[in-house]
């Protein structure tokens, strides 16, 4: 017998269609071949996977799908259960939270009358080009800074520190582009400089380290800054007004 | 097996082969806490849980419908075992370095254990099939999805355009090569015995 005859004979058998001659030479293969029972057997396994397999699709999508509902609103509420543990609230707590709203909405709109940088900034214009020795960088640094191109100001007015370190000018204009730029620690540190010189920008320079904690919000440095402004200094008035504000 | 009476919990396979949401969702309810429970203390989320879960399930369908499984037990413990031991594996296969297993004790019956073990076989044996029949020729593979799927070999033949005699006979080969294939695999010897 040929495989094809053999398989052709387990098919015919399967599905009912064997002959009574045929089923008694299958079942004599059978019994004298264990090979031959083996295969037969796995055959078997093959045709009832199959049937299952490729003939079900539908119904096992849709026994997939339903199990994903179920599953998944099964485990929604199971996760809600474990959340509402930890955050129930009692009606009184609706009232408290009503409160803890309205008062924030105080605090809120009071906060909104706090001084902040921009009301109080002032920025005084670079001149420095009217000055026959002006080179090309002090040029492009007095344009960016007038047009409120910080960052382009404080590359140019660091190339001309560079070569003329203790410019109080330069410092001066540097440090306002720092603040403008946020960069408010090294912004200090060039208004502290010039608060510890002689120059004509020392009280100045206390006014606009004052601003520069200020739009840190740090307003108890604000305030200590704003007292050391004396009374002949430029700034002095506006301080004052700022200071009394905070 | 067999020789006991049929478990009153047999109305949980009896759900899964007609797609019951009430019977379904019942499962959950009663049999899910136990398993979500243990798969969190060993390592695993809610959402591996859902998917172990459904798998479980799914494997218990398909178990049910071509082998007509039939509950002696209850389905308790088998379906916790059979969640249990799919996670391991999952386990197993990720690989996972610093695993503790935190073993409940469960007292598990021997024929809760008996079934789990017969339904684990089974979905070895689907997996196998799976892989080898991805194996086989695209001809066999569309002549025996035809068949199974039409059902009427006459249909098949006609849509064809062959003779019946020559999609049974091409039917068969396409078996048997598959027969062939999978009796080659030492997988199929280590379980064959058990199916």
């Amino acid at each position: 017998m040929t495989p094809e005859e053999k398989y052709e004979l387990f098919e015919r058998k399967i599905s009912n269609e064997i002959s009574i001659e045929e089923d008694q030479l299958l079942s004599q293969i059978i019994e004298d071949d264990q090979a031959i029972a083996e295969e037969f057997k796995t055959y078997q396994e093959w045709n009832s996977y199959l049937s299952s397999n490729l003939g079900l699709d539908t119904e096992k999508a849709q026994l997939a799908n339903n199990l994903k509902n179920i599953s998944d609103t099964f485990f929604t509420k199971e996760t809600q259960k474990t959340k509402s543990k930890v955050i129930k609230m009692p009606s009184w707590g609706y009232a408290v939270a009503a409160s803890v709203l309205v008062l924030l909405g105080v605090y809120t709109f009071t906060k909104s009358t706090t001084p902040i940088y921009n009301d109080f900034v002032s920025i005084p214009e670079l001149s420095i080009s009217e000055r026959a020795n002006t080179n090309e960088i002090g040029k492009k640094a007095e344009e960016a800074f007038n047009s409120n191109n910080y960052k382009e100001a404080e590359v140019f007015l660091n190339q001309l520190l560079e070569e003329d370190k203790s410019n109080s000018e330069y410092l001066f204009y540097y440090g306002i582009s720092l603040v403008e730029l946020n960069e408010f620690e090294k912004a200090s540190e060039v208004f502290t400089t010039l608060q510890n010189g002689t120059s004509i920008y020392k009280y100045r320079a206390i006014w606009f380290e004052a601003l520069n904690q200020l739009k840190q919000k740090n307003t108890d440095r604000c305030k200590v800054l704003l007292e050391l402004i004396p009374k002949e200094a430029q700034d002095y008035q506006t301080a004052q007004e700022l200071l009394e504000e905070l | 097996m067999g020789n006991n009476k049929v478990h009153a919990d047999q109305k949980y396979i009896e759900a899964l082969l007609k797609n019951d949401t009430l019977v379904l969702k019942e499962i959950y309810e009663k049999f899910a806490p136990k398993v979500v429970g243990y798969i969190k203390k060993n390592s695993g989320d809610e959402s591996k849980t859902q998917d172990i879960i459904q798998e479980t399930l799914m494997t218990i369908y398909a178990q049910a419908k071509e082998k007509k499984l039939v509950l002696t037990c209850p389905f308790d413990a088998y379906f916790f075992l059979l969640c249990k031991r799919k996670w391991l594996n999952e386990l197993k296969k990720n690989n996972k370095q610093k695993v503790t297993i935190n073993e409940e004790i469960v007292s598990i019956g021997d024929e809760s254990e008996q079934y789990a073990n017969e339904t684990m076989i089974f979905e070895a044996r689907n997996e196998l099939f799976s892989e080898i029949f991805e194996q086989l020729g695209k001809a066999c593979k569309e002549l025996l999805k035809a068949t199974f799927t039409i059902k009427s070999m006459e249909d098949v033949a006609s849509k064809l355009g062959k003779s019946y005699g020559y999609v049974r006979k091409k039917k068969s080969l396409c078996i048997g090569q598959l027969t062939k294939m999978v009796q080659s695999s030492p997988k199929y010897n280590q379980i064959k015995n058990l199916l």
